[in-house]
């Protein structure tokens, strides 16, 4: 990953203040160069998995755990399930107000999970992803 | 002493003069079943689940009374195992005794007293089991659903708090009033979210420690007043809601269970309608039909999809990524039906609507 390339962001959860509030922070850094919410988690997965990268571009997903009808675990695993060449384009995160510890164990267990965020997001955390 | 509440005896015994007598003897204090062998005994046991003592002659044809009792301990091990037998037999007596597979043994020949003391000591320690193995169900649900507390407590309590901090933070580099505005129209309804999730936990705990009061209940009144909250809130979205109620006999039951259960099947109705509906409505019917209460919400929002259905009584589950839920509201109410021994039973169509059909029976009056 270059330094200076600019990244694309997908946030995915159902709170509507906690989408919002990603939004502003990552666009705060100034080194977004795309961002999407989904409040669904099988909405986001969809445009996921219709996207294409031609132009090489990363793109980081923020996404919750506890959210209905399909969690952030589920989210995960179905992801994992895409083609590699989709799964390749893109770095999970996964960002809650979990402090359960299966929860937080659970994180190891994906190859596609880069790493778990304590909620809020702040600008000092996502310093952290985006270099 | 009412008939229903007679205490259960079966006695086996492979001689009719036996079974013929005992029954002559005690049929006034107790209900006795007698069977001339095992197998007619096992039809008595499988007709009769709340048959509390069984009385077995040692010597039987096919099997003794100490095999018959072993088999039982696996197949119905609730009622209080009694043998009755001759001193000659008193190894093997023993002998069961110490594995647990009889409560005690009545020696023949036996008096009238020996019988009568026997079977009320017996059903002492049937009924202290059967309460403790209730206790231990209740403690178990009780625990299991601390757990599940616990749990949500870290996404439905935390979680909006963290919103909020998060926008407050967010807030401190904002300038623009409309955008600042936005931030705390957003920071209101997390509140609102958690507000409500701890409403819903107050009326779950207040469901399980509280006590039923039957009285009874004018439902013209009662739905009156949850009716005319609700026409404020209609007023203001939109949506048309009809409320009518065909009340000719008194109804008995606890009115404070019957106002959650509408309130929440109400506020259900309400909040999940679609955002651009042309006509949105609310139906409720309330009816009391022969001592039975049926209770009709319906809507024509959102609806619930077929997938979902089985699991909504559940406790924290959530079927729609719309609106506010706290994952309480239908699990209270199945809780509350539960225990004014009602139904409930739900039909949806997605983007269609939902109707919940509630039924309860009435508390008999003179039965208090």
């Amino acid at each position: 990953m270059t330094q200076n390339k600019k990244l694309n962001f997908i946030v995915i959860d159902d709170s509507k203040l906690d989408c919002f509030i990603a939004e502003k922070i990552i666009r705060n850094t100034g080194k977004c160069e795309q961002i999407r919410s989904f409040l669904k988690a099988k909405d986001a997965l969809e445009f996921i998995s219709n996207s294409s990268h031609d132009d090489q571009s990363r793109t980081i997903i923020l996404v919750d755990i506890q959210m209905p009808i399909m969690n952030g675990f589920e989210f995960v695993e179905a992801f994992e399930q895409l083609p590699e060449s989709i799964v390749n384009n893109y770095t999970i995160y996964i960002i809650s107000s979990s402090i359960n510890e299966a929860d937080l164990s659970k994180v190891h267990n994906y190859r596609s999970v880069k790493q778990f965020l304590n909620k809020p997001l702040t600008s000092n955390n996502l310093s952290v992803l985006v270099g | 002493m009412n008939k229903v509440d007679k205490i259960k005896i079966l006695y086996i015994d492979d001689e009719q003069n036996n079974l013929n007598g005992f029954k002559a003897t005690f049929r006034f204090d107790y209900t006795i079943y007698i069977a001339v062998n095992t197998s007619q005994a096992y039809e008595y046991l499988n007709a009769n689940p709340d048959i509390s003592v069984i009385l077995c002659d040692q010597r039987m044809p096919d099997k003794t009374g100490v095999q018959f009792f072993e088999e039982l301990r696996d197949r119905f091990p609730d009622p209080v195992r009694m043998l009755i037998t001759g001193y000659t037999d008193i190894e093997s007596v023993i002998d069961s005794v110490n594995r647990g597979h009889i409560f005690r043994y009545i020696k023949k020949p036996w008096t009238d007293n020996d019988i009568k003391s026997a079977i009320e000591e017996a059903n002492k320690f049937y009924l202290t089991n059967s309460l403790l193995v209730a206790k231990n169900r209740e403690l178990q649900s009780a625990y299991d659903e601390l757990g599940k507390f616990a749990y949500s407590i870290t996404h439905d309590v935390r979680g909006p708090l963290l919103s909020v901090l998060g926008a407050l933070d967010l807030a401190k580099g904002i300038s623009n009033k409309d955008e600042l505005f936005d931030l705390l129209e957003m920071m209101a309804e997390a509140i609102t979210k958690l507000d409500e999730y701890i409403k819903n936990t107050h009326e779950y705990y207040k469901l399980k420690r509280g006590l039923l009061q039957f009285a009874a209940i004018d439902f013209h009144s009662l739905l009156g007043d949850i009716a005319a909250l609700f026409k404020i809130a209609g007023r203001n979205n939109n949506i048309t809601f009809t409320s009518k109620v065909i009340q000719n006999e008194s109804f008995y039951s606890d009115e404070i269970s019957i106002k959650m259960i509408l309130n929440n099947l109400l506020s259900n109705a309400f909040n999940y309608q679609r955002k651009n509906a042309g006509t949105k409505k609310v139906d409720v019917l309330i009816e009391v039909i022969e001592n039975n209460l049926i209770i009709t919400v319906s809507d024509n929002g959102i609806g619930i999809h077929e997938d979902h259905i089985r699991n909504i009584f559940e406790m924290f589950y959530r079927a729609t990524s719309e609106e506010t839920g706290s994952g309480l509201g239908l699990y209270n109410v199945k809780d509350a039906l539960n225990k004014l021994d009602g139904t409930i039973e739900v039909t949806s169509e997605i983007n269609e609507g939902t109707t919940f059909k509630v039924t309860i029976p009435g508390k008999k009056h003179d039965a208090k």
